[in-house]
């Protein structure tokens, strides 16, 4: 299988030493897209985020995000733009694992700073999943380079998939689905969008669903 | 044709088509529980109304988020009218378009500050579970057609036969998506009335009348797709009769289902979901599917 039935016509490569990014329309849409949001999240303030009427009385309560915490969050939340933007268009199948890692830990560290203990609580459990899911990761793109020898997805994909890159594959997989927290993780990943930040939170759902999206071109890639 | 002329023609085709059949699918909810209901031309008129009304803007919102996220929402089906009927390009290009829309559209929610739309934007992470069935579908249409393209897989269908008849619960799993993505749908759990118009409470005037534009052409993208790669070429009569058929079959479902609660509704797509997957692996395993 190649680049060209999956994702459309090749538009260009760009080199990178060993590394080769390449851009087709579908990669190309993905990545157009995660740098319009850095650039729209990079000059958006956060919203007040107004929640359900105290007990008893009438009053709203307003949850605001206060400037140093402001700061920080939108410095994690584009540099998870970019990363994510990265893991689009690259063609080497370690640094797509390794991108994968870099959004996993940007999205427990864009709500590290709030106050409301259920999301902390939230980000806490899709942490240690996230932690956890890193060993099937890494192991299974290892497992692919030791049994066929490349991490390239250009030569990968003109390959006849091994049972061992198979059973990589495999464990790809469940690394992806934990350190992006899908289904079966959505649950632990859900209250973490509770939190006041509208333009923050968005990068997170953006980035995991993303890599999702990828996951499947690389996988099939490697398979087929 | 010139290729920006058929750009246009076909989203003005998309929004069109789409407008009046949301509106057929509105008159026929009402008609199954026995009331009047509106004209079928009410979505559109509800559509072009809105683009000419006063826009107001929360204090709360987040301003260029608030505002910039709705014409995103616009131009990314417009992306996906330009992949789909306009060139016939990958498949995994329309899903990217599914996937933006829809944390678009439930981000347009939280980034007004209501509580209403946040409550929607969360419950939109738990509806996750819609995209694995889809996310299945698309590649089971690639192991059996070998190809990602639509115009190979209208080129395989041509030759084979329609897809429905060899992959039939892969064609069950996108149909899925098309009810969870209609009006008044048992899984809309981010529409829920108890969160009144979910992540669109807080849009009205302008904005609200892209996110009804870019609602139609939404429906009628998924509703050309889901008949593309599932029943074949089709002429231009074909789609028109599929899509009035899609849109009843839905209309009739929605109007005698509740919306169900979000526990229900995510395990009960998951569990549709996983059953039409092993079921479709269990059919190509054992050679049913050639």
């Amino acid at each position: 299988m190649d680049f060209v039935t999956l994702g459309g016509n090749l538009l260009g490569t760009i080199p990178l030493g060993d590394i080769v990014l390449y851009v087709n329309p579908f990669n190309l849409f993905l990545f157009a897209v995660l740098l319009g949001f850095t650039a729209l999240i990079a000059v958006s303030k956060p919203e007040t985020q107004v929640e359900a009427a105290k007990f008893n009385t009438l009053d709203n309560a307003q949850v605001k995000v206060d400037e140093k915490e402001f700061r920080q969050r939108r410095f994690l939340s584009v540099i998870c733009g970019i990363a994510s933007a990265g893991a689009m268009i690259t063609g080497d199948l370690f640094n797509f694992t390794l991108f994968m890692a870099l959004v996993g830990i940007l999205n427990i560290g864009i709500v590290s700073a709030v106050k409301q203990t259920s999301v902390l609580n939230s980000a806490f459990n899709y942490g240690l999943i996230a932690m956890m899911c890193s060993l099937p990761l890494f192991g299974g793109a290892s497992i692919i380079l030791a049994s066929t020898g490349t991490l390239s997805l250009a030569v990968l994909s003109q390959m006849h998939a091994s049972p061992m890159v198979v059973f990589g594959a495999i464990l790809m997989l469940i690394g992806i689905l934990g350190e992006s927290g899908v289904a079966p993780f959505f649950a632990s990943k859900a209250e973490m969008f509770r939190t006041p930040g509208s333009p923050f939170i968005v990068i997170i759902h953006l980035s995991s669903l993303f890599i999702i999206v990828r996951a499947v071109e690389i996988l099939l890639l490697v398979l087929w | 044709m010139n290729l920006m002329a058929n750009i246009l023609i076909q989203v003005i085709i998309a929004f069109l088509a789409g407008s009046l059949l949301l509106g057929l699918h509105r008159k026929i909810m009402a008609r199954v529980q026995r009331r009047p209901g509106p004209p079928i031309i009410q979505h559109l008129l509800h559509s072009l109304k809105f683009f000419f009304k006063e826009t107001g803007f929360p204090k709360t919102a987040s301003k260029p988020f608030y505002i910039g996220i709705t014409f995103i929402l616009a131009l990314i089906w417009i992306v996906g009218v330009i992949a789909g009927p306009v060139a016939h390009d990958s498949l995994l290009i329309l899903f990217g378009v599914y996937a933006v829309y829809k944390i678009v559209e439930h981000n347009s929610g939280s980034s007004s500050g209501s509580p209403y739309g946040k409550l929607s934007c969360v419950r939109a992470v738990l509806s996750a579970a819609t995209e694995l069935p889809l996310f299945a579908a698309i590649i089971f249409v690639y192991l059996v057609t070998g190809t990602m393209n639509i115009g190979e897989i209208i080129a395989y269908q041509s030759v084979h036969g329609p897809l429905i008849f060899s992959i039939p619960l892969a064609a069950l799993m996108f149909f899925m998506l098309i009810i969870t993505k209609s009006p008044y749908s048992p899984f809309a759990i981010t529409k829920d009335k108890v969160l009144i118009s979910g992540f669109e409470t807080e849009h009205y005037g302008l904005l609200r009348g892209f996110m009804h534009f870019s609602e139609s052409i939404a429906w009628y993208v998924m509703l050309w797709v889901f008949l593309t790669i599932f029943f074949g070429p089709l002429t231009a009569v074909g789609y028109l009769v599929g899509m009035i058929v899609i849109t009843f079959i839905t209309g009739f479902i929605n109007a005698t289902t509740p919306i169900f609660s979000p526990n229900h509704s995510v395990m009960t797509q998951i569990t549709i979901g996983a059953i039409c997957f092993f079921g479709t692996i269990l059919m190509i395993f054992t050679g049913v599917v050639a």
